[in-house]
């Protein structure tokens, strides 16, 4: 059965989706723009691995198939995304006075920026982590499963991060102080809500997520300067669908999307001339779609 | 003449001064570069052809954004159906297997590019302005794909190669480059100085005429633009731009004006694409690359929303930038020796990928011109005012 292996895939690449979707959707609710320097801030986290794990090296005992080093790494990776985004707030955004189509083209220019020195300083080409090659598992291969422990992986570490943020909103004081900038911005502050603070722990938990969403797409494929980029647009598809703003959203958003992405040889399979090199392009389609029809995605409830 | 021209500089703000002397300082360096060997005769010929085609796009954008606040991320898209509308009928390797007229090329460029442009308008310019600029992205993507992957149309990556000029079958000049003799410009030593030398062949004469032909588009293109932008049509699209509600509450229809401007601005792209694909005679699935939808928006940004002198001016500056950091690029050595290892390799690395600047320099620049001057560097002043009434208020 195809499907199965599909839906295996499928999960493994709307983790990574997920984790980019969240951090993009985040900073919509609160700086209210389109960050199209979000997909470079993938790109910055899974470099930041890298150099992370080059220092760090294979430390301590092998989880998954990764070792101990690695995981540090994407700590590394997450730390670098968030770092970068927060100077990038406070030096570029901040200091514009401009409504969300200028913060929009500026993030543009941001995006060349974060591209520009990633070149500078790792070349052209293309880079894989140092961590050992994996066959897929052996007691899913008779299903028609082929998935790695390290693709394991990253699905565990999605989710542990997707639950850790579910309960930082739901049951901490800055989750609740988060969602109430969120919400509205003006009436949090009159309740004594430090918003500009808040800002900034927004960004600092949706860069950190992409950061590791960047290096998990590295893993899953290679690192290369336009890693982020490319696969921007598949987030803003996610995002548009689950609803801009909404952080579940944008967790539903990324799943399905991440699953269509993965499902769609089945086109093929199915006698449907559409090829996988289309698969982009079908995600693109859904989110023109979307707007069209329901601009508020499926979770979103305030249409901006 | 001379005495308008005078007059003009004496009356030219700060800014257009500033731009003024930008432009001087270029094309002194150009000349210089030209009489001194750095840069050959046909290469400049061809860099100025380009730079036509970013002016054209720029200008195409500038009707879009400048003029109706329409966020079209998808310039590339428009650039590249001219290009591939052209090059599928006239390139020597079409899958097609027809040879037709360029000019019979560009008419399909145009059109290709229009009715792709009303299909998606129709949904798309209802849309917030954000979600345009996603919406327009993702679809211009959608074509990249599907050109990228229809090699029966388009040969897909391998491109299609072997176009002919554009006035190649045209009567007197179509023949003309290919019977125009070659002139040698002897060398000149002033002193240590060696200058000229050029040797002027069918490349120079080529790039010559389309030069000629860029120059004669984007003649008729800006001056069509501008009467459009003088007229209630443009008026109402400033309008609009500034707010679409209270030209609504006027009884304007402002989604008909829109899309007007949004398929006006996207038929110069299209000419702007076939311009290119007879200029470069190669076209590729690389040139519909979101990244050169990026260079014009910074050309229109840096020259000023909503001015076409701003659009011309950007678009010229794309291509400064784009040879001027690789003019830099090629004096740096390639290593140096500091002693330090980590300096040493990061050096080599920066110097191995000094391309990146570009993208470096137009990112930087997006960031300051939005945060130092968000109008642009040329913003719409007078050219908005009729000259007539303009003499009249002078007395």
């Amino acid at each position: 059965m195809a499907v199965l292996e599909y839906l295996a895939n499928g999960l493994v690449f709307s983790s990574i989706i997920i984790l980019a979707s969240i951090g993009l959707s985040l900073v919509y609710s609160i700086a209210r723009f389109a960050n199209f320097a979000h997909g470079d801030t993938l790109t910055v986290g899974a470099y930041g691995a890298f150099v992370g794990f080059a220092l760090i090296g294979d430390v301590g005992p092998t989880v998954l198939g990764l070792p101990g080093g690695f995981y540090i790494a994407v700590a590394v990776g997450a730390a670098v995304a968030a770092v970068v985004a927060v100077v990038t707030q406070r030096l570029v955004y901040d200091a514009l006075e401009i409504g969300a189509i200028g913060l929009l083209i500026t993030s543009i220019g941001v995006a060349f920026v974060y591209r520009a020195l990633v070149i500078l300083g790792f070349g052209t080409g293309s880079l894989r982590y140092a961590v050992p090659a994996q066959r897929p598992i052996p007691a899913l291969v008779p299903i028609g499963i082929r998935i790695t422990t390290q693709e394991v992986a990253i699905v565990v570490v999605a989710l542990v991060l997707v639950v850790g943020l579910h309960l930082l909103l739901r049951y901490t004081l800055l989750g609740r102080m988060m969602r109430a900038t969120a919400d509205n911005a003006d009436l949090a502050q009159v309740t004594g809500i430090r918003t500009a603070q808040i800002t900034r722990w927004t960004w600092v938990i949706g860069a950190g997520l992409a950061g590791v969403g960047g290096v998990f797409l590295g893993l899953y494929n290679q690192v290369e300067p336009r890693m982020g980029f490319n696969i921007l647009l598949v987030v803003f598809a996610a995002v548009i669908l689950g609803g801009i703003g909404s952080v579940y959203g944008a967790m539903i958003g990324g799943f399905l999307i991440g699953m269509i992405d993965q499902l769609t040889p089945l086109l093929g399979d199915l006698g449907i001339p559409i090829g996988t090199e289309y698969s982009y392009a079908i995600a693109f389609v859904i989110m023109v779609l979307v707007l069209l029809v329901r601009p508020t995605g499926i979770a979103g409830g305030d249409p901006g | 003449m001379s005495a308008r021209a005078a007059r003009a500089f004496a009356t030219a703000s700060a800014a257009e001064r500033r731009v003024i002397a930008v432009l001087g300082v270029v094309g002194l360096l150009l000349i210089i570069g030209l009489l001194a060997g750095g840069i050959g005769p046909a290469y400049l010929l061809y860099l100025l052809g380009l730079s036509g085609m970013y002016i054209l796009l720029a200008v195409g954008l500038n009707v879009q954004w400048g003029y109706a606040g329409l966020i079209n991320f998808s310039v590339a898209a428009f650039f590249g159906l001219g290009a591939y509308g052209t090059a599928m009928l006239t390139a020597s390797n079409t899958p097609l297997g027809v040879s037709l007229s360029p000019l019979v090329g560009l008419l399909v460029g145009i059109l290709l590019a229009a009715v792709v442009a009303v299909l998606i308008a129709v949904p798309t310019l209802r849309l917030r302005a954000d979600y345009l600029a996603i919406a327009s992205l993702g679809l211009a993507e959608v074509i990249r794909i599907v050109i990228q992957n229809q090699r029966g149309l388009t040969n897909g990556n391998a491109g299609l190669r072997g176009l002919p000029l554009f006035y190649g079958e045209w009567p007197l000049i179509g023949g003309l480059v290919d019977r125009l003799p070659t002139v040698l410009i002897h060398e000149v030593s002033l002193g240590p100085v060696t200058l000229l030398g050029l040797r002027l062949g069918r490349s120079v004469w080529v790039g010559t005429f389309n030069l000629l032909i860029a120059t004669a588009l984007i003649a008729v293109v800006y001056l069509v633009v501008r009467r459009l932008h003088r007229s209630p049509w443009g008026r109402l699209l400033r309008t609009i731009r500034a707010d679409e509600d209270l030209a609504r509450a006027l009884g304007k229809r402002t989604y008909r004006r829109k899309m007007e401007a949004f398929v006006l601005g996207s038929v110069i792209m299209a000419i702007a694409g076939v311009y290119y694909a007879h200029l470069n005679l190669f076209v590729t699935p690389q040139n519909l690359a979101p990244i050169n939808t990026f260079y014009v928006w910074v050309a229109v940004i840096l020259g000023g929303a909503g001015s076409n002198r701003g659009a011309v001016f950007g678009g010229f500056m794309i291509i400064a930038i784009r040879e001027g950091t690789r003019f830099l690029g090629d004096l740096l050595p390639a290593t140096i020796t500091v002693g330090v290892d980590l300096i040493d390799t990061t050096y080599a690395t920066v110097a191995a990928n000094f391309a990146a600047t570009r993208l470096l320099a137009v990112g930087l620049l997006i960031i300051l011109v939005i945060r130092l001057r968000p109008e642009g560097l040329l913003p719409p002043e007078a050219e908005l005012i009729w000259p007539a009434a303009q003499e009249e208020a002078d007395g």
